[in-house]
């Protein structure tokens, strides 16, 4: 039974707020705003959207047009290099999440000035490509880069990501919510890499290739951002390493 | 009271309650893109932006389904009530940005094969910047891109965002009482239910997406702690409601049912019984007793909660009137409730257990 001597009061949307409401109203309301307003500054404090990977702008590169495992330039490196490998290897991609244009393409096996987006997240670099164009081979460079050291079998756990938006525009660019796009770049030609952490947590990249050294794109879909575990031969490109494993041995761990 | 149908019947309250969401929404929106600003540099602005609308579409979907069990908890939340529609289609427009940025708003322009201008605004939502971009078209790589559809930690959690989305434009495109009138009140109620569906499509939504990337341990307790106070919230409430119902009523004749005392009820009050299986609200007021059937025409609204002003029975959801003797709104408005025939003996109140057609005047008791 409600206490008769206080006013009974009721409120009508269309009516005046009776005071005790409006007490009330006065109170909550500014403390539901802030809570509101308080989240905004919260959960970016834990979100994860920051790593190093950025586009680098425009570049031109001259360098030997690799086809395989996928299509990539390798690149002589200037200056008295001592012990480092002579070549420098970079990813190729087309624009969006698609592989390099048949106009790029059919330059492979020769020495090509190219131009594009450098796209760079620690030591893994990719160029989106515009054009490219035949050059004759650099006179103090070897005329083909080396073949690729084989250096053993390892089993190594990681992570499958594309090679163009996870160290491109996308933050984490990594996990369950950047499947989709890994997915989509993978499918359209873009490399798949293996993103591996070590004890020390470096990050290391491997390029994923079949055991004839064939790139792996459609085989490996439904495997992309989960935790995967390979074991196979790891092969040394100068300062690019690639394993070869029979798809089929992937396993999700 | 009940009147014509406008797009939105604005008045004074409407436009403050309405300042006030989207200040608060733009004010979440913006605060959270600058804070992130100034968290660090390298950033995915597309990424932010589409974590902004979409958390402010979660936070306000617990909003909005807090205030109808804190209204039945306290009426003092009921001015948050009133207009928690122009909250729901807020949040349906937050989940689309979130799905695909300000494309909407371009519409007009690409409709006649223009272009349209790009608003300082604009990001490209989550369809377009996961699922863009590529070889296939992002509608179809929605629903191909990750096909683990049998397993649970795996399964592809945009499909759950997807059905939500869709529930939620259902009822954003329901929710003027223009559709409420036309698909009948139960009818709209049913499908507006649909957002318990939509929450926990979307609670899914969120574990099985966002957490599983950001693993940071206070979002994950931020969501578990939503969904207690959600759930906990309603059970309270649900209780007290199924407390309230099983009083045990004793019948005295056949027709009749003895349903309290005169003194239980306060001047211009009513006390609700259930009856039959349903519930009646038993007004008392300047002297006499009047039992009409519980529920507004309107929304379903709680009638025994509201109170007598000017004569009339009114809704304390959105104040819609019905005269106590006859269940009818008073002229020109046409809504009528059930009414009942009620006895007085002494201070001992009795109702018929048989309802009148909506609208049939009785009597009321006299109190003496």
């Amino acid at each position: 039974m409600k206490n008769q001597s206080k006013p009974d009061e009721f409120y009508i949307s269309y009516a005046p707020v009776p005071k005790g409401y409006r007490r009330f109203l006065f109170r909550f309301v500014p403390l539901l705003v802030i809570g509101v307003v308080l989240f905004a500054g919260l959960l970016p404090m834990v979100h994860n959207q920051f790593n190093t990977g950025k586009l680098q702008g425009t570049q031109e590169l001259e360098g030997f047009l690799a086809a395989e495992p996928v299509p990539h330039l390798v690149v002589p490196r200037p200056g008295n290099i001592g012990d480092n490998s002579p070549f420098s290897r970079y990813l190729l991609t087309g624009g969006g999440k698609t592989a390099p244009s048949a106009d790029i393409l059919e330059h492979l096996g020769r020495w090509v000035k190219l131009t594009g987006t450098m796209v760079s997240r620690n030591q893994l670099s990719v160029i989106a490509t515009r054009s490219a164009e035949p050059i004759d081979p650099p006179a103090s460079a070897a005329a083909r880069p080396q073949e690729g050291k084989p250096i053993g079998t390892y089993t190594l756990t990681g992570e499958i990501l594309d090679s163009k938006c996870y160290p491109g525009v996308m933050k984490p660019g990594q996990g369950k919510t950047h499947r989709a796009c890994a997915i989509r770049c993978i499918s359209g030609g873009v490399p798949a890499v293996f993103r591996v952490q070590n004890s020390r947590k470096d990050v290391l990249y491997f390029l994923l290739a079949d055991q004839q050294g064939k790139a792996i794109n459609e085989r490996i879909l439904d495997l992309v951002a989960d935790p995967v575990e390979i074991t196979g031969d790891v092969i040394q490109y100068d300062d690019m390493f690639v394993v070869q494993a029979d798809p089929d041995s992937y396993k999700r761990v | 009271m009940s009147v014509g149908y406008k797009a939105v019947q604005w008045n004074r309250q409407k436009r403050i309650y309405d300042v006030i969401l989207w200040l608060s929404v733009f004010l979440y929106l913006w605060g959270f893109m600058t804070f992130t600003e100034k968290a660090g540099d390298n950033l995915d602005t597309h990424g932010v932006a589409i974590r902004a609308y979409g958390s402010a579409a979660f936070i306000l979907l617990h909003i909005i389904l807090s205030i109808g069990p804190l209204s039945r908890l306290n009426p003092k939340f009921l001015p948050l009530l009133f207009n928690r529609r122009h909250m729901g289609v807020t949040m349906f427009f937050l989940a689309l940005a979130h799905v695909d940025g300000w494309k909407i708003l371009k519409l007009p322009w690409e409709l006649f094969g223009a272009k349209a201008p790009k608003f300082p605004w604009d990001f490209n939502g989550a369809l377009t910047w996961y699922h863009d971009f590529g070889d296939l078209d992002p509608l179809v790589s929605l629903f191909v891109g990750n096909t683990h559809y049998g397993d649970f930690i795996l399964f592809p959690f945009e499909f759950l965002g997807v059905i939500a989305l869709f529930i939620l434009f259902l009822m954003a495109a329901t929710s003027h009482d223009f559709w409420l009138a036309n698909l009948t009140a139960p009818i709209w109620k049913a499908l507006h239910m649909g957002v318990y569906l939509a929450y926990g499509l979307l609670v899914g939504h969120v574990v099985l997406g966002a957490l599983q990337t950001n693993k940071h341990p206070s979002l994950t307790i931020a969501v578990l702690v939503g969904m207690v106070w959600i759930v906990g919230l309603h059970l309270i409430t649900g209780y007290r409601e199924f407390q309230k119902d099983k009083k045990a009523l004793f019948l005295t004749t056949n027709d009749f049912v003895e349903v309290g005392t005169i003194d239980e009820i306060p001047e211009s009050r009513a006390k609700v019984v259930i009856v039959s299986g349903e519930r009646v609200a038993i007004f008392k007021y300047e002297g006499k007793i009047s039992a009409v059937s519980n529920v507004c025409q309107h929304q379903n609204g709680p009638l025994g909660e509201g109170k007598i002003v000017e004569g009339c029975i009114t809704c304390p959801w959105h104040g819609y009137q019905y005269l106590p003797e006859s269940g009818a709104s008073p002229p020109p408005f046409e809504e009528r409730i059930p009414t009942f025939a009620v006895k007085v003996e002494g201070d001992r109140i009795f109702v018929s257990t048989t309802p009148n057609p909506p609208g049939t005047r009785v009597e009321p008791a006299l109190i003496t």
